[in-house]
């Protein structure tokens, strides 16, 4: 020791010297303090449920003045969209099938892949390879959709057409694909934690009865994840419904129903494309403003419905698991 | 049979799975791995000569003695390629030949009027050397090579007449010689061709050196210079030497595409030479040095990025992400605390937790209009701003969007934390808040830095939302908040599609979308990372 003392007076270090029964007042004044600070919390959380709701309220103010001039059947059944024309035409039905089209076709692509890349994770891996692969499907939900849009316009635009003879590279089939590679990290996701969330017993079960993996997996693991599974492939069809740039680049962008509907070659238009290609050259307060921003409640009526949906079947996976 | 059928289901069932998984790691690799091999030649490349030329002129880089004897250098291998080619051209531009004829013609005429003779005289001189250029001007268009020599001797018979010796007449014989000359060692039934081949070779070599030396210097950024880079070099170099073609080869079938050589087009004529001369000296010519231009990442662009890097857009991309994660990181992280630490299930948490579903659900484009309306045409009015698109409202926007990811990666990192921490600290005597601050806070940390990270990459990947709300393909470097700026994401988009030029550039357009892709693959594989040596910890604990 050099001499210095260490002094310690009575409950310095401690906090000691503060009695340790609280007066009323005191006792009030902390209660009031936590009531309020956890009011000003809540309402801090509530910015989310302001942001929600003021997103409905400013699109559809814009829309509303569209939805007073011209009739909602004419914009939902007519499949003329000419906008800019003399004699303006607003019908959306063939931009709604553009985007439903690609979007099934996305599904078509990715639900398949998805499923099984599921089981693969949860039931037939081990846990080293799971920590490798999971990591990939990261890497291909973090990929910007600028840059999937990239590719599809400049790498797999001019392979299509040269492979197969398209008359162009940019076309339906050419967006579905990278949709699905973009939806594919959502269902995977998704499916796999519902997947594996059933708990080994059902499988032991199944097991102990002779079935195969197989079987196992197909009549028993499936049906009984099933709500999950269904979750999964609508919030992976959300992400396909509400993508913007992709879609943009690598559709096409011809406002046309696909004629014979199977020819997945042509051309399509779809919603959000149409908002993101008109909304900058198109002045404010005209019909043609106004109708995009009704596209944009249409987004945003299909979005939140498909989400209530999945709410539903997420809950009901819940509740299932609950039972067990 | 049943058991084996069974046995092999199984068996196919496995190997699909597989499959499947491999599928998605080959898409990633297919995805990625063209657009990083060549993006990555935006930044090392064989760079020419021009490249420092333009590297000097354009962003004051480089040696200027060391540029000046390396441009002297190439320009005396140049100058025998442009002797070759005026040579030629001399013999086949008869276009040129036949007004220097009449500039002659008309030279002499005023020569003559200065001159002390007779009128008498004059009208002689005059009416002689307009039947000379009219001569000329028969041999340059004929394409009979008798017709030629034969208008061509008749003019050399004048060659020793005493009145136009020593006058700018005389000019008349040499251009009919040289052009003899010339109109003997070319075949002549080719001469349109080489007349239009000449152009093609003309316009390559341009590509290639730029402009001449001597020659005005062109307004436009792009012509100043030649081809900076290899790859360049190499696509003018082989529209020189090769004249492309298309050809049917059966009927009602698409034309397909030949290379002829040029070299062999031109074979008995002066120019022959060139094409080999060129092979075998273009090293010398251009100069090529393996590069590393790590100011790709730093220097603004010429030229609808023809020139230069990305700098501008990094900027611009940076300022929009920092200045949205200043919004969302507090109100994520204090959304996600009073949702772990506060909140009982009752109808009003439950609610905030739909209207958080259904944000995450919200398509990007709706987010761009909602920037549009709420923040660009309402609330900058109110508060007195100029209702334009801006970097403020763009990160403002896409702060909105991330919200969501930020409120449940800090929800599921708090709620990682162990209750045990907890416990210990209230059982000391701590309040609720100073655990939460000084135990769980911390230890959730890593995780909540997971979060902000995702969010971050999320950012600066969104191209939709400010589509209309603070982006634009070209534009100055932003001043303040309040200007739009450039992106990474929407000058992606905007090369991809964009106009000729930035198909001339592969590099540059795969280098922008590649330092897009790559900023975000970093940060994402940091919070893949980070993560996993989170939760080994607190599961080892």
């Amino acid at each position: 020791m050099n001499g210095t003392k260490l002094i310690l007076t009575r409950g310095q270090a401690t906090g000691l010297n503060r009695p340790l029964a609280l007066t009323p007042g005191q006792d009030l004044k902390g209660y009031v303090a936590s009531l309020l600070g956890r009011a000003v919390l809540f309402l801090i959380t509530c910015t989310s449920v302001l942001a929600v709701l003021l997103i409905f309220f400013f699109v559809c103010r814009e829309a509303l003045p569209f939805l007073s001039k011209i009739s909602l059947s004419e914009f939902l059944i007519n499949t003329e969209w000419y906008p800019e024309a003399d004699n303006a035409r607003f019908g959306a039905l063939a931009l709604i099938a553009g985007s439903v089209y690609v979007t099934i076709a996305a599904l078509v692509f990715s639900v398949p892949v998805g499923i099984l890349s599921a089981v693969f994770l949860s039931d037939i891996v081990s846990f080293r390879i799971r920590a490798f692969v999971k990591p990939v499907i990261e890497l291909l939900a973090a990929i910007p959709s600028v840059a999937y849009g990239f590719f599809a316009v400049l790498v797999l635009a001019p392979w299509m057409q040269n492979k197969f003879g398209f008359s162009t590279g940019t076309n339906a089939l050419n967006a579905s694909l990278i949709l699905a590679v973009m939806a594919l990290p959502t269902i995977v996701s998704v499916a796999e934690d519902s997947i594996s969330a059933l708990g080994p017993e059902l499988r032991e079960a199944s097991y102990s009865l002779g079935a195969t993996r197989f079987e196992t997996i197909f009549r028993v693991v499936i049906p009984a994840a099933h709500s999950g599974i269904i979750a999964a492939i609508i919030l992976g069809m959300m992400r396909a419904v509400g993508e913007t740039m992709v879609v943009w680049m690598a559709s096409g962008n011809a406002a046309q129903i696909p004629r014979p509907w199977w020819d997945i070659s042509q051309s399509v238009r779809t919603i959000t494309a149409t908002i993101a290609g008109e909304m900058g050259e198109t002045p404010k307060e005209t019909p043609h403003y106004w109708a995009l921003f009704a596209l944009g409640v249409l987004l945003l009526i299909l979005t939140f419905s498909l989400n209530v949906v999945s709410e539903f079947f997420l809950s009901r996976a819940k509740r299932a698991l609950g039972k067990q | 049979m049943r058991l084996s059928f069974r046995y092999i289901s199984d068996k196919a069932f496995t190997g699909l799975t597989a499959v499947s998984v491999v599928l998605l790691s080959l898409v990633l690799i297919v995805v990625l791995a063209p657009m990083i091999w060549r993006g990555s030649s935006a930044v090392v490349f064989k760079a020419t000569v021009e490249f420092r030329k333009m590297q000097m002129d354009l962003f004051n880089r480089g040696e200027p003695s060391e540029l000046q004897a390396e441009i002297a250098r190439t320009e005396s291998f140049r100058k025998e390629v442009y002797e070759t080619l005026d040579k030629f051209k001399k013999g086949i531009d008869t276009e040129s030949l036949s007004d220097q004829a009449r500039r002659i013609h008309r030279q002499f005429g005023s020569e003559l009027r200065l001159r002390n003779i007779t009128g008498d005289e004059y009208t002689q001189l005059r009416s002689l050397t307009r039947e000379l250029r009219d001569r000329l001007l028969t041999a340059f268009e004929s394409r009979d090579i008798a017709e030629i020599r034969e208008n061509i001797e008749y003019v050399s018979g004048y060659k020793n007449d005493p009145r136009l010796t020593d006058t700018s007449a005389s000019a008349l014989f040499e251009l009919g010689t040289n052009y003899l000359e010339s109109a003997q060692s070319i075949d002549l039934k080719q001469f349109e061709q080489y007349s239009e081949s000449i152009e093609e070779i003309e316009q390559s070599i341009r590509d290639l050196f730029g402009p001449r030396p001597g020659e005005p210097t062109p307004a436009g950024v792009r012509l100043r210079y030649g081809a900076t880079r290899w790859d360049q070099a190499a696509k003018c170099l082989d529209r020189l030497f090769w004249a492309q073609k298309w050809v049917e080869t059966e009927p009602a079938k698409p034309l397909i595409k030949i290379k002829l050589s040029r070299a062999h087009q031109f074979a008995g004529t002066e120019l022959e030479k060139l094409f080999e001369y060129m092979e075998q000296n273009v090293q010398k010519l251009l100069n090529p040095r393996l590069t590393f231009y790590w100011q790709y990442f730093i220097d603004d662009s010429f030229n609808s990025h023809y020139f230069g890097g990305v700098g501008p857009e990094i900027l611009g991309t940076v300022l929009i992400t920092l200045l949205g994660m200043l919004f969302v990181v507090p109100l994520g992280l204090i959304s996600a605390a009073y949702l772990v630490e506060c909140a009982s299930d009752n109808p009003a948490v439950r609610i905030i937790r739909m209207c958080i579903n259904t944000l995450a659900g919200v398509p990007s484009i709706v987010f761009g209009l909602f920037g549009l309306t709420f923040f660009i045409l309402y609330l900058f009015p109110l508060l007195g701003a100029e209702s334009k698109g801006c970097i403020l409202a763009a990160s403002l926007t896409l702060a909105v969007l991330t919200l969501p990811v930020m409120i449940r990666a800090s929800e599921e990192a708090i709620r990682a934390v162990p209750q045990t921490y907890k416990e210990a600290s209230l059982s000391l005597g701590a309040s609720g808040f100073r655990t939460f601050v000084t135990v769980t806070l911390p230890a959730a940390l890593p995780g909540i830095l997971t979060g902000v990270i995702l969010s971050l990459s999320r950012i600066a990947g969104e191209t939709a939302p400010i589509l209309f709300t603070g982006a634009v393909a070209l534009g100055p470097v932003p001043k303040s908040v309040f200007d739009p700026t450039r992106t990474l994401s929407y000058g992606s988009y905007d090369m991809a599609v964009g106009d000729r030029i930035s198909m001339m550039v592969p590099h540059n357009q795969y280098g922008m979308v590649v330092t897009l892709v790559i900023l975000i693959l970093c940060l994402n594989t940091l919070a893949i990372v980070l993560r996993t040596r989170v939760f080994k910890k607190l599961k080892g604990q």
